[in-house]
């Protein structure tokens, strides 16, 4: 899934994209959203979510 | 009362510094609207204010085929076709990309059902149709800040679909006549020339709520927020379409150089978090707790512009702002589907005069309750402030993505259904009102106000005993006529921001915005 993929998800629901820009590494993105979630989408792929809804995006992502 | 205010003012070096802009505003150029003391007599049979505001429908999309009001029917053909960033007309309408409904309805409606629509609005509820109910949840659609004004093309509403990230669904109408809030507006008074006080989104519009002002963001450029600067085109409105955007709308979701939340001049426009916990933010590590990190760039700094709820204060007014969940978010955390406490959605968590720690922010930020049940205590206790702001919880403010209609509507007719019975219900004055227009597509063309606003027309409902009964007010007005019936009501001085706005709807030779007393009758009652 691909960060576009992984916004169009994520806003679809309501959750307002507040920060897209590379991450500390650069070898990915790091989405910030407005229900506090701040998803990692690398550019291999790998998804992974923080913040206070992390859990909120996971099940829009169909992820753990 | 005006100079007895400035003396108020001047008496405390505190307000000296924030108050600076409002006494400019008194004493500079533009109209004087609330000079008028017999006004004031008039209005003084209210004395208890409650303002209920509701999330993301415009006014067609809800109320566009409510009786004797300018619906859709009305609509001119040019404003019912959509054309694509071209500027040539669709053919058809795009389809909703990733599926009409929200993730987890079953039935779904799927893109592919959506596809070859044709280039006109279309309801939602229809029977030979889609066939959605009002407790159907579906996707979420841009409601921005720069794509609002692309959108509204100049007054011409025709490119509410070509800035879209939703295809169709912009073009999406309910028939609102089964609603609760209905009957309410049948009742009482709909107010169809009503419009957002800002354009774009919650946040934005929040703030107009309660400041009439653009939240700002100081030396933006050279902070972790610099990313989020968007880049406009010379007109100052439109965003820079990126080199890999789709050209046409019927391909895919336009993309932009840099589509965030900060004007190049380092306003805030968009979607923001508070400075203070509850925030979509953590707090820092080693920080204090009842802040968001600063070092965050979606974190926006403490805003230091007076209130209404200042200006409230300052002349002894009682006044509160009610957060549904607010309490149960401070005590559990974050929890969705429900409640799913909004952050942004708590405009004065942005205001330094209300940091935690405050008297102000003890007395004046309060807990709506669960469901809004310590609100809703309050009315039956006939112990609502003067002036009362309430905020339903996400699960029932009828926002698209995570809320549905239904659940919200019910939920609001509720609430007024308590207020009709409240020991201050004889002089009550209740607006129900919504944030903005959730990027739905609306027929009228906004006033031509400044660069903040107005935006597109939304639905506002009118509920007092002293409303022109089974009324529709065609009378111009914007969020910031809530701040006017206020501010007139209660004699305050005038918010820097309404002073603004109705010097540039005069420079652009229109109607001055109304106060709502168009909507009452106050006189021989």
């Amino acid at each position: 899934m691909d960060v576009d993929k992984v916004t169009a998800l994520i806003s679809a629901a309501g959750i307002e994209l507040t920060d897209r820009r590379r991450n500390g590494t650069d070898d990915g993105w790091s989405l910030s959203f407005s229900n506090g979630a701040v998803v990692e989408v690398r550019d291999n792929g790998e998804i992974s979510h923080s913040g206070k809804g992390a859990e909120a995006v996971a099940r829009l992502l169909g992820q753990p | 009362m005006r100079t007895k205010s400035v003396v108020v003012l001047c008496a405390s070096s505190v307000f000296i510094g924030a108050f600076g802009p409002v006494l400019a505003a008194e004493n500079g150029p533009g109209p004087k609207v609330y000079s008028g003391k017999g006004a004031a007599d008039d209005l003084a049979r209210i004395d208890t204010v409650v303002v209920i505001y509701a999330e993301n429908r415009s006014f067609d999309n809800l109320y566009g085929s409510f009786p004797g009001a300018n619906g859709v029917a009305k609509a001119s053909a040019s404003t019912r076709l959509q054309r694509d960033r071209d500027g040539k007309p669709f053919r058809e309408l795009p389809p909703v990309w990733e599926n009409l409904t929200a993730k987890g309805v079953t039935p779904p409606v799927t893109q592919a059902e959506t596809e070859h629509l044709p280039n006109h609005p279309f309801y939602l509820d229809d029977p030979k149709g889609f066939k959605l109910s009002y407790g159907t949840i579906t996707h979420d659609l841009w409601h921005r800040f720069y794509q609002n004004q692309m959108q509204i093309n100049g007054g011409r509403n025709d490119k509410f679909v070509a800035h879209a990230d939703s295809g169709a669904l912009v073009m999406s109408l309910w028939d609102g006549s089964k609603t609760a809030m209905w009957k309410v507006a049948q009742k009482y008074v709909l107010a169809d020339n009503f419009f957002m006080g800002g354009f774009g989104g919650s946040f934005f519009n929040h703030q107009w709520l309660v400041c009439a002002c653009a939240p700002t963001y100081p030396n933006a450029d050279t902070n972790p927020a610099k990313p989020s600067i968007a880049v406009v085109e010379p007109d100052g409105v439109t965003l820079k379409e990126a080199a890999n955007s789709p050209k046409s709308a019927m391909e895919g979701i336009p993309k932009y150089v840099s589509d965030g939340n900060l004007t190049p001049d380092f306003y805030a426009v968009n979607t923001m978090q508070p400075p203070y916990q509850p925030s979509g933010n953590d707090p820092a590590k080693d920080g204090d707790k009842a802040y968001a990190d600063p070092a965050k760039p979606t974190t926006l700094p403490p805003q230091l512009e007076p209130t209404i709820g200042d200006m409230l204060s300052l002349k002894r007014i009682t006044w509160a702002w009610y957060g549904g969940a607010w309490q149960d978010t401070l005590d559990h955390g974050y929890k969705s589907p429900v409640p799913n406490f909004q952050f942004h959605h708590q405009p004065l968590n942005y205001y330094a005069s209300f940091a935690p720690g405050t008297a102000a922010r003890a007395e004046h930020l309060r807990d709506g309750g669960l469901a809004g049940t310590e609100f809703i205590k309050a009315i039956d206790d006939g112990k609502l402030p003067q002036v009362s702001f309430y905020k339903p919880q996400g699960d029932l403010n009828e926002h698209s993505g995570y809320a549905d209609i239904l659940s919200g509507d019910s939920h609001i007719a509720d609430v007024v259904a308590h207020l009709e019975k409240s020991p201050q219900w004889p002089h009550m004055l209740v607006v129900v009102t919504y944030d903005e227009n959730g990027g739905l597509w609306d027929h009228v063309a906004p006033p031509k106000g400044d660069r903040w606003g107005p935006g597109s027309r939304i639905p506002a409902i009118v509920v007092s005993p002293f409303a022109r009964h089974g009324y529709v007010d065609h009378t111009p007005m914007d969020t910031t006529s809530i701040l006017r019936f206020i501010t007139r009501r209660f004699e305050l001085p005038t918010l820097h921001g309404i002073t603004v706005r109705d010097t540039a709807i005069a420079a652009h030779g229109q109607k001055p915005l109304g106060d709502l007393t168009s909507a009452l009758v106050l006189k021989d009652k």
